[in-house]
């Protein structure tokens, strides 16, 4: 969390706004799911959310207030976050600016931040405990000498995620060498475009598709022009990603290790 | 033995002025009664009246400090681009000229990337300096470019294309480099009135009012600038100088529209023809009417912006577009079938 | 009174003013004839102050007038005509600078009122400008010039585009202001009107003056001769007036 951002709060929230998906998982896993007033229209997770009209990227300072919230979660990533965050304060409104994570212990710091927020730091410590254990078992369980090669597709125009990302940080911990990275001086925020030539010479031995939930499939991948001679496609080691998972920063992450887990069994 | 002095009516009647000011402040107090909280509208006239208020504290507050400035801005970015519109229109002699001519818009994109670009996530404080520096160096670097030229409206539109069209490849490639910059910059280009403070306000205020000024005192003479300048300058109007202080003050007033509010297109070419229209005169004497009715036309935008599809907003661009469009193929039957 | 000394302008290593100087009298008619390209409309030009000369130009021993648009008065050979604008606007446009607020653009409205009067344009006031005849508009532009009340007034080729019908109205118009005092600097193609109006002739060729005197002199020379290469003769009618013709015989009128 950035120094700049400090909040007070004076009393235990019970109408709490979440414009962040991933904090929406985060404060139901902790179970502050009573506490929840609203949250944002992309938030999906758990299936029975308060979901509303209001929007994470583009917040809406009038629609909130109308609500009647007493916290509201906001992504700093979102338009003109500082400004609706000032509005808000001004109006007697604490405000939480979540932080996109760029590694885990990002995403155990926001957890343990949400539970101090919402007085349930003790469940809150204990789904990090889980899920630092489950991870660390999964992790020791896959341990291989042998580090595979994979491509991670976030389109079908071959963007990718290089190992600074949050998700590339997870490819990272289990040793797998991610073909992005030769591109990442291309891209600032780590998410380089490759061109196929350059993805045909990689020849990497694992793709795993993020952009599954657009259509892309193992068939689509293998009758991709010139694609016949990948590794990952002769094997058939062609991963359809489920949504969400891999984009948000939440509980289910631990989800997505076993999925890779799995991958490179 | 003295003789009735014989008159003609004005050019332009203040009369007419005065209704554009009345549909402004109409239009205004709708704009700050309705929003997705519900005030009571005795409490907003009494607070906006500086009795002692019917509403509540956080009523007060989301009034004044949230819904005011938002109208306010938009009222200045509507009569600054609205008259900047104008303006050119006069100087460059044609009617589909807009304030972004000359490079000012690719010149404040490129400015809103640098800074959204370099200044991580506390962009927010810089993009307008960013934005106004970027719009104004852009115009300048058209006069450079334009050389001895300058003083030649077709040449200086040629330079603005060649100026506009470097700039937009640079910020295409910026945003190329940093991918996480491409949300901000798109959501800044279509134009955005979002969130207003009364500190942009106040600065957006001060540079635009007095552009808008400067080109309402010279109104009379821009029209000078419509004949060729050998006639101007027999009636005592140096085209030259005339037409620098109006590119000057109209492209400061552009400027800083951009720099708060963003690209919002449409306003400076149609609302001077619809009050061209309406009131049946090509003189540049309208251009305080055109003025008023610019911030009307934006407030109105803006009050759609955010209710059509409450609680998401509409960036405001889109809605000048689809306003614009079809008014815009009004005025221009309406011409049509006049000339014939 | 208008003084030159030594005028001349050059483009490009060219002069198309070669070291002209002449004075011009108050409230006199003086026209500048000449073939296309002798420098006529530059002197006009340099008169008004728009491009850059050498030598002098004085009005009433003053070298540059601040305020000339309050004393000199410009009508174009080819105006620029704005979309849009009505005549009563247009011929407005003469006081643009000169009209203040309040009391004086009373004033200066009253006087576009009676020039409109005097011009006949009053039923025109409303017509826009683009739809006006060719002889409405030398009407028009005539009038522009009258309201701002000038001292002198400078015109280019004023009956070039006009029949001979609306070439004589305009002639008479301003010559009705020459008898109120308007100092009168016109450039014409037709000696023999321009004779028959102005009192003094100037013949210009090749940026120079070839000829400067009283009408009568002037068209009965030798030398306006030599300067058409002998191609005109001059005849002088039993009534006195004077008509100069090109030389050409056709065989089936002798």
């Amino acid at each position: 969390m950035s120094a700049d951002f400090q909040v007070k709060i004076n009393k235990k929230p019970t109408r709490i706004i979440s414009l962040s998906p991933t904090a929406t998982e985060i404060l139901f896993a902790i179970g502050a799911s009573k506490q929840v007033l609203a949250v944002d229209d992309n938030s999906n997770f758990p299936l029975n959310v308060p979901k509303s009209q209001l929007s994470g990227f583009t917040p809406n300072v009038e629609a909130i207030v109308a609500l009647k919230p007493d916290l509201v979660v906001l992504q700093i990533d979102s338009a003109k976050s500082k400004s609706v965050r000032d509005s808000l304060t001004k109006l007697g409104i604490p405000v939480v600016m979540e932080k996109s994570a760029s590694k885990i212990s990002d995403t155990y710091n926001e957890i343990e931040l949400l539970g101090k927020v919402t007085d349930k730091s003790s469940t809150a410590k204990t789904l990090t405990t889980s899920m630092k254990k489950r991870i660390t078992k999964i992790l020791s369980e896959s341990a291989k000498k042998e580090k595979y090669r994979f491509f991670h597709e976030l389109d079908n125009t071959l963007y990718s995620a290089t190992s600074k990302t949050f998700i590339g940080n997870v490819y990272k911990d289990f040793g797998l060498i991610n073909v992005a990275d030769a591109a990442s001086s291309t891209d600032s925020a780590g998410y380089p475009q490759l061109s196929a030539e350059y993805l045909i010479k990689s020849n990497p031995q694992i793709i795993f598709l993020a952009d599954a939930q657009y259509g892309e499939t193992s068939a689509t991948v293998k009758a991709r022009q010139g694609w016949q001679g990948i590794e990952a496609v002769l094997n058939s080691k062609i991963v359809e990603l489920p949504a969400d998972i891999p984009s948000r920063w939440g509980p289910r992450i631990v989800d997505f290790y076993e999925i890779v887990a799995k991958a490179i069994k | 033995m003295k003789t009735e002095i014989q008159q003609l009516k004005p050019v332009w009647r203040w009369q007419v002025n005065a209704v554009f000011a009345l549909a402004l402040i109409v239009v205004s107090v709708i704009a700050i009664s309705i929003g997705p909280v519900n005030l009571n509208f005795n409490g907003i006239i009494s607070t906006m009246l500086g009795r002692s208020s019917l509403l509540t504290d956080q009523e007060r507050i989301l009034l004044l400090e949230i819904r005011l400035p938002r109208v306010a801005l938009a009222a200045l970015v509507g009569a600054a681009l609205a008259t900047s519109g104008a303006v050119y229109q006069t100087v460059f002699r044609n009617p589909l000229a807009d304030p972004y001519l000359l490079g000012a818009a690719a010149g404040a994109g490129l400015g809103a990337t640098i800074a959204i670009t370099n200044s991580g996530k506390s962009f927010s404080v810089v993009l307008p300096i960013f934005a106004f520096l970027g719009g104004v160096l852009a115009v300048l670097a058209t006069f450079l470019v334009a050389g001895k030229f300058y003083t030649d409206p077709s040449s200086l539109l040629l330079s603005g294309i060649a100026v506009g069209s470097f700039a937009t490849a640079v910020q295409t490639y910026l945003q190329q480099k940093n991918s996480a910059v491409l949300r901000p910059v798109y959501s800044w280009i279509l134009g955005e009135l979002t969130v207003a403070d009364w500190e942009s306000v106040k600065w957006a205020a001060i540079y635009i009012i007095f552009a808008l000024g400067v080109l309402i005192r010279i109104s009379k003479l821009l029209d000078g600038l419509m004949l060729s300048d050998e006639e101007a300058f027999s009636l005592g109007i140096s085209p030259n100088k005339i037409r620098m202080i109006a590119v000057g003050a109209a492209t400061l007033a552009t400027a800083t529209a951009v720099s708060v509010s963003g690209l919002i297109g449409f306003v400076g070419i149609v609302v001077p023809h619809i009050v061209r229209g309406i009131t049946k005169k090509a003189t540049n004497r309208a251009l305080l009417s055109i003025s008023l009715f610019g911030a009307t036309f934006l407030v109105l935008a803006d009050l759609g912006a955010r209710t059509l599809i409450a609680p998401a907003e509409l960036p405001i661009g889109v809605i000048t577009a689809f306003i614009g469009a079809p008014f815009f193929l009004f005025i221009l039957k309406a011409k049509r079938g006049r000339a014939q | 009174m208008i003084k030159v000394e030594n005028l001349s302008v050059s483009y490009s290593d060219k002069y198309v003013l070669n070291s002209i100087t002449l004075e011009i009298p108050d409230g006199s008619w003086t026209c500048i004839v000449g073939p296309n390209g002798a420098g006529k409309t530059t002197f006009l030009m340099a008169l008004l102050g728009m491009n850059p000369y050498s030598g002098s130009i004085k009005f009433n021993g003053k070298e540059v007038f601040k305020d000339m648009h309050r004393n000199v008065a410009f009508v174009p050979q080819r105006p620029q005509i704005p979309l849009g604008m009505t005549v009563r606007e247009y011929v407005g446009l003469g006081r643009s600078k000169i009209d203040g607020w309040g009391r004086e653009r009373k004033i200066g409205r009253a006087l576009i009122y009676q020039t409109l009067e005097e011009t006949q344009l009053i039923g025109l006031q409303n017509q826009l400008v683009t739809q006006i005849s060719g002889g409405e508009l030398q009407r028009v532009l005539i009038a522009r010039a009258i309201v701002q009340e000038p001292e002198i007034m400078l015109l280019d080729e004023p009956t070039s585009a006009l029949d001979l019908h609306h070439q004589i109205t305009t002639l008479n118009q301003i010559e009705l202001l020459k008898n109120k005092g308007v100092t009168i600097v016109s450039t014409m193609h037709d000696i023999t009107l321009g004779a028959m109006y102005a009192e003094r002739i100037i013949v210009m060729q090749n940026g120079k003056v070839l000829l400067d005197g009283g009408a009568a002199e002037v068209v009965h020379s030798n030398e306006l001769k030599s300067a058409f290469d002998h191609g005109i003769s001059v005849h002088t009618l039993k009534d006195g007036h004077t008509v100069i013709t090109a030389n050409k015989v056709r065989n089936e009128l002798i």
